[in-house]
């Protein structure tokens, strides 16, 4: 183990790695703190720069880019009340209050500090959990991977924040999409309408680059600029801190926990962890009265929440190229194109490189405190761009980006597309989470599906033979009928009120 | 572009059928139970099946509005809506002017160069947005540059030239 630690120093002490690390942390930083510009996007954007780096500088931006950029969603939230990425908007009402009460030092000092701790843990969650779920992993066949797949794809369904039918019909658009090009086991032309720039298929990157940068851009074209921040002068950022960490340790850690396991469920990303944990710490807080008129408990505990989320969301892509939320999507899409194949092998071939992915998550972190506070301090010059001046620019980097992935100008056509796609679904309740999942996830549910009825002669039954497919599968349909079972519960409901008042 | 649900799901219903006609129609692997033919038509059959629970409302009542997203809530939400004037049916089309930018860069970047294209669609996006020409015409004359410095010379994207190459 201590050969592969070294080694994995080795691949990340590197010139390349370290400059990429720290450039996109800033970047992270400054995309994260604009309202507006999600974590997502910040990471979807940075993507066709990875092409040009070797696979650790690659993943090394990927990682510092999206953990900084969740953290610095606080700052607008604390100092505008407006959520610079939606996970930190579950709590920036209260940070805007404690910042009216003059304690913006210690919303966002707590935002810094804790989101760095919450980071830490979710690293420590991947170390520990990933491992030994690597070793189960190894002994699955193509039923188990069908059904967690397929599971995959129903968590992020059942945790979207809207109708769970128009999620999963998200989800089967994504899967539909991902049925597109001749990659299929006839190999034939599936979807094409004979046009040749289809063959290849629907790459995901332009795609999610479409739904979350283009699409955020159009809703910019009709909803009215936020107000300019006003210029304030900081005192020390980090000062009581540590007075905050012994007070609540509690909810920190209960912060910590609940981040891991929703970032570990596929599909619930850091915005409901942070969703999650603020609910959670007002309902068993000894002061829920004190919530909302600037009280930090809550923010210790979902800012510990969206960061751990952030690396525990790696445990079910790298195991089994699973996506744990959309940023890890993207993480998969770039291990793909970098040959590091997501799937417990990773673990045994390519262990050096799992170290290297663990160092990195943990210096983000560390690195997150120093640049965090610098963040902070020039946040006020920062938010002063306006948004007719940053949009541009990034339409102009979407264009350039997706031409960058193939080297031709389908690419761009494919984000304008799903650009049109992203705004249309969001505007009418449609999660694009779930069509996103199934666009990256769609090959690998087919092959798996496919492949398992080609060895069962074509019979439904060996799906549910092996043990752990048989849980696996009750899991997946239950979720599925879940919606329904509600459905059908709550119109049975007043039948049977009705039935006993009239008796 | 809220459009009723009804018209959604209908939308889907009709998707759905023609992904599994077309999953239908394609030829089986000779010999094999399976072939590309199945994945589509449970897909599509899924698809219709949603697309037919949305347009009887199933699942209507789990919907939640949209809570505090970005640049939508609070005092932003309180501010009145620019351009009072334009308000009315078509103000919602400039939603497609991104888009748009994004065609018009696939069919005019080879002929005018990527500096010329560039400078175009940033000069647009950025006056749609509100921007004076004091701010456009700079940040329509510079980024276009900044934008080929880090990913046509540093990156080694090749940007096509055109009418008005770059100075490196």
């Amino acid at each position: 183990m201590l050969k592969t630690l070294i080694e994995a120093f080795a691949l990340i002490s590197t010139w390349e790695v370290i400059i990429a690390m720290f450039a996109a942390s800033v970047y992270g930083l400054v995309i994260g703190s604009l309202p507006g510009l999600s974590a997502t996007m910040a990471t979807a954007l940075l993507v066709p720069v990875t092409f040009y780096l070797s696979p650790i500088a690659a993943i090394a931006t990927i990682v510092a880019a999206s953990s900084m950029a969740i953290f610095s969603g606080d700052i607008p939230g604390a100092l505008l009340r407006i959520p610079g990425t939606p996970a930190s908007a579950a709590y920036a009402d209260e940070a805007y209050a404690m910042t009216r009460k003059g304690q913006a030092e210690l919303a966002l000092g707590a935002g810094v500090w804790f989101s760095a701790v919450g980071g830490i843990a979710g690293v420590l969650s991947l170390m520990i959990l990933a491992p030994p779920l690597a070793e189960i992993a190894l002994s699955f066949s193509t039923f188990e991977y069908f059904w967690l797949a397929l599971l995959g794809l129903m968590c992020a369904t059942l945790v979207a924040r809207s109708s769970p039918v128009k999620a999963i019909a998200g989800m089967f658009l994504g899967l539909l999409v991902s049925c597109i090009g001749i990659e299929n086991p006839g190999g034939v032309p599936r979807f094409t309408f004979g046009l040749t720039d289809l063959f290849g298929g629907i790459e995901p990157i332009p795609a999610l680059v479409g739904v979350f940068a283009v699409a955020q851009v159009m809703r910019a074209m009709l909803t009215p600029e936020p107000p300019p921040l006003p210029r304030r002068k900081f005192g020390s950022i980090m000062a009581g801190q540590w007075r905050l960490t012994k007070l609540y340790h509690w909810q920190m850690t209960r912060g910590n926990i609940v981040g891991i396991i929703i970032g570990v469920l596929p599909g619930a990303g850091a915005d409901m962890a942070a969703w999650v944990s603020y609910a959670m710490s007002k309902r068993f807080s000894k002061e829920p009265e004190k919530f909302g008129t600037g009280h930090v408990e809550g923010l210790v505990e979902a800012g510990a929440s969206n960061n751990a989320s952030i690396a525990s969301g790696w445990v079910p892509s790298l195991l089994f190229g699973i996506p744990g939320d959309t940023i890890a999507a993207i993480a998969i899409g770039v291990l793909y194109m970098k040959g590091l194949n997501p799937g417990p092998t990773l673990f045994t071939e390519k262990a050096s490189s799992m170290y290297a992915i663990y160092l990195m998550f943990i210096i983000a972190n560390i690195m997150m405190i120093p640049l965090g506070i610098a963040m902070i301090r020039v946040a006020a010059y920062i938010l002063l761009a306006p948004r007719s001046a940053i949009m541009p620019v990034i339409m102009l980097c979407c264009a350039v980006g997706s031409f960058a992935i193939g080297n031709n100008m389908f690419g761009v056509v494919t984000v304008a597309a799903f650009g049109v796609i992203g705004y249309v679904m969001e505007a009418n309740g449609y999660p694009v989470a779930a069509m996103v999942l199934g666009i990256v996830m769609g090959t690998m549910v087919e092959q798996a599906f496919v492949t398992s009825l080609i060895k069962s002669d074509g019979s439904i039954l060996p799906f549910f033979e092996r043990p752990v497919a048989a849980i696996l599968a009750a899991m997946a349909i239950g979720a599925l009928l879940w919606p329904v079972m509600v459905w059908v519960w709550r119109k049975m409901k007043p039948v049977q009120t009705a039935v006993a008042t009239s008796r | 572009m809220r459009l009723p649900d009804s018209v959604t799901g209908s939308f889907l219903v009709v998707l759905g059928a023609a992904a599994a006609y077309g999953g239908w129609i394609l030829p089986p692997v000779p010999g094999q139970p399976v072939g590309p033919n199945v994945f589509p038509l449970v897909i599509g059959s899924g698809l219709a099946l949603c697309g037919l629970a949305i347009v009887f409302g199933i699942g209507h009542s789990f919907e939640e509005e949209e809570e505090l997203i970005p640049l939508e809530d609070g005092q932003a939400a309180a501010a009145p809506p620019p351009q009072g004037k334009l308000e009315g049916k078509l103000y919602g089309l400039r939603a497609l002017l991104p888009p748009a930018l994004l065609l018009f860069y696939v069919v005019a970047a080879d002929r005018l160069g990527f500096i010329i294209t560039a400078a175009i669609m940033v000069y647009v996006t950025s006056t749609a947005l509100g921007a004076k020409w004091k701010l456009a015409l700079p940040l329509a004359a510079l980024s276009p540059f900044a934008i080929h410095l880090i990913f046509g010379k540093l990156l080694r994207v090749p940007l096509p030239a055109g009418l008005l190459p770059t100075p490196w």
